[in-house]
């Protein structure tokens, strides 16, 4: 599920450290705001699918 | 044969031109030595070329009309001089995706759709500017200078496929090939004055193109003209075993759709994605459109489709993801390599989980789904191309782009429907302004006849950027 509240800098400089990537501090900054951002957006998305709801792994326009 | 001059020759259209050589009134050597004195000419003020293959375009020129000479024509584009975004791989000739990592890439084997313009007897004039991998804003920090709008070169021509709309509204070629991933065609067809279609997902070939976004990216053409658009596409279409993607539609003669009368078509409205959020200039652009098709016969309707955030915050999860997939291991290794915007977006894509990207899957089918219904006893679905006139270009663009206003364009990305971007007048500023069409899926035959009639009923056609 995704988290409601987004991450404080601290916090989300942990989860960097994660990810395997070479980051600059200023990375971590320029990147917390998007990731803030973006998850705000995603509350749109919906959170609750049946169970059996199949992504489209490989899309097909005319389905 | 007539004299006929540089610029006669480079304001013809690819559908003009195919008519003159046929007729033997012009020849492709003519057609493409105009074409390059025309870009050492004015190039320099707008940079949409990276790469020009003038040997190579002069031979193809050549062989053309040897072929015309013995009656052969191989189809719409034979002996027509025509640009590629620099994404799309070139036998024997540098690929770079405007980018330092792959600064000395020459690629052996052809992009599929390159291999089918050659085979369509289309001359490659060169490689075109592009945002770099087709995702990065233009910064200081790439290895070419980044293209400039040919209506006024204080801004920026829009992308990612930002080369194909400058030299094409600038008479540089006479088509250009994009790619469109969340827009990359639309945004600088509609911000340099050209038309441009993003094709149905699976229609063209992405072989041998760098990918963005596999669940996105489609290969289309820029031109003057929608017919043109409709010209390029009958040599691009076609199913393709090697791109996964490839659908098998029937083949269609999307040259002669532009020529199908409108009357009874009808277009639904898509007014809630953008009323009250257009510029004055783009909101008066929009109704004078609508009153155009609506003279031509077609019924245009106001039709509520789902809102424009959950197409774009759909479409922006699926390509940041992909995308950080697609390019992790050089952001790992050698981040300091992409230009500083484009390294951000595909870093951020490390922070997203498996199940948020699965939910945007999910959510596109559930867009697809709802568009499908409202768009049900319509044929087209009719929306501005762009808020406003484009990015100063002194300005750069924000990192993340996206978490400001959505993109009018997303929509038909998320839903795998054909968009085609069609100029509607200008604003106060001289700047072209342009609204999509869009159609069911792998009906680009009546997206071009509505863009094309109503090209014939306005002069937009007419006027052209001085450089």
């Amino acid at each position: 599920m995704t988290e409601k509240k987004p991450p404080t800098l601290e916090e989300f400089r942990v989860r960097a450290a994660l990810t395997g990537l070479p980051l600059t501090p200023e990375d971590i900054e320029h990147l917390h705001k998007g990731y803030a951002g973006l998850l705000s957006l995603m509350e749109r998305i919906p959170t609750r699918w049946a169970w059996a709801a199949e992504p489209p792994h490989v899309f097909r326009a005319d389905e | 044969m007539s004299k006929r001059s540089t610029s006669d020759l480079t304001a013809l259209s690819i559908a003009e031109a195919g008519s003159l050589m046929a007729r033997g009134e012009v020849t492709s050597t003519a057609l493409t030595e105009a074409f390059l004195a025309r870009i050492a000419a004015v190039d320099h003020k707008i940079a949409s070329f990276v790469t020009l293959t003038a040997d190579k375009a002069r031979n193809a020129a050549r062989q053309a009309d040897m072929e015309l000479s013995q009656g052969v024509r191989r189809g719409p584009l034979h002996g027509i001089p025509i640009g590629l975004k620099d994404i799309y791989e070139t036998e024997g000739v540098l690929t770079t995706g405007h980018s330092h990592l792959r600064a000395d890439y020459v690629p052996a084997v052809d992009a599929e759709t390159v291999r089918r313009l050659k085979a369509g007897g289309a001359v490659i004039l060169g490689k075109l500017a592009t945002h770099e991998f087709a995702n990065g804003a233009m910064t200081p920090d790439q290895p070419f200078p980044p293209a400039r709008n040919p209506w006024n070169t204080a801004y920026q021509p829009g992308g990612s496929s930002s080369g194909s709309g400058a030299a094409v509204a600038a008479a540089l070629c006479m088509g250009a090939m994009g790619s469109d991933t969340g827009g990359s065609i639309r945004n600088p067809a509609g911000f340099c004055g050209t038309a441009g279609i993003k094709p149905t997902y699976g229609l063209v070939s992405r072989c041998g193109i760098f990918p963005l976004s596999f669940s996105f990216d489609t290969a289309g053409p820029l031109a003057w003209t929608v017919e043109d658009n409709a010209l390029m596409l009958d040599v691009l279409a076609g199913y393709d075993p090697n791109d996964q993607g490839s659908a098998k539609a029937p083949k269609v003669d999307y040259g002669a759709s532009t020529q199908r009368p409108i009357e009874g078509m009808r277009i639904a409205l898509a007014r809630t994605w953008y009323e009250g959020n257009l510029t004055a200039d783009m909101a008066k652009g929009m109704d004078e459109a609508v009153r155009a098709l609506r003279d031509q016969g077609a019924i245009v309707e106001e039709v509520v489709f789902p809102d424009i955030w959950d197409y774009h915050v759909c479409g922006r999860v699926v390509i940041t993801v992909e995308a950080h997939a697609i390019h992790r291991q050089e952001v790992i290794e050698t981040p300091e390599k992409f230009g500083y915007t484009t390294r951000r977006r595909f870093q951020l894509g490390a922070f997203l989980t498996a199940e948020e990207y699965l939910r945007a899957l999910r959510f596109r089918r559930k867009l697809q789904v709802d568009t499908r219904a409202a768009m049900r006893g319509y044929d087209l679905i009719m929306a501005p191309n762009q808020w406003g006139p484009p990015e100063i270009f002194e300005e750069p663009q924000e990192i993340f782009h996206f978490l400001g206003k959505p993109s009018l364009s997303m929509p038909f990305n998320v839903t795998g429907q054909p968009a085609l971007t069609v100029c509607c007048g200008f604003g106060i500023d001289g700047l072209p302004l342009a609204f999509q069409l869009a159609g069911r899926p792998f009906d680009e035959a009546s997206v071009f006849a509505a863009g094309s009639a109503y090209e014939r009923a306005t002069p937009w056609r007419l006027r052209r950027p001085t450089l």
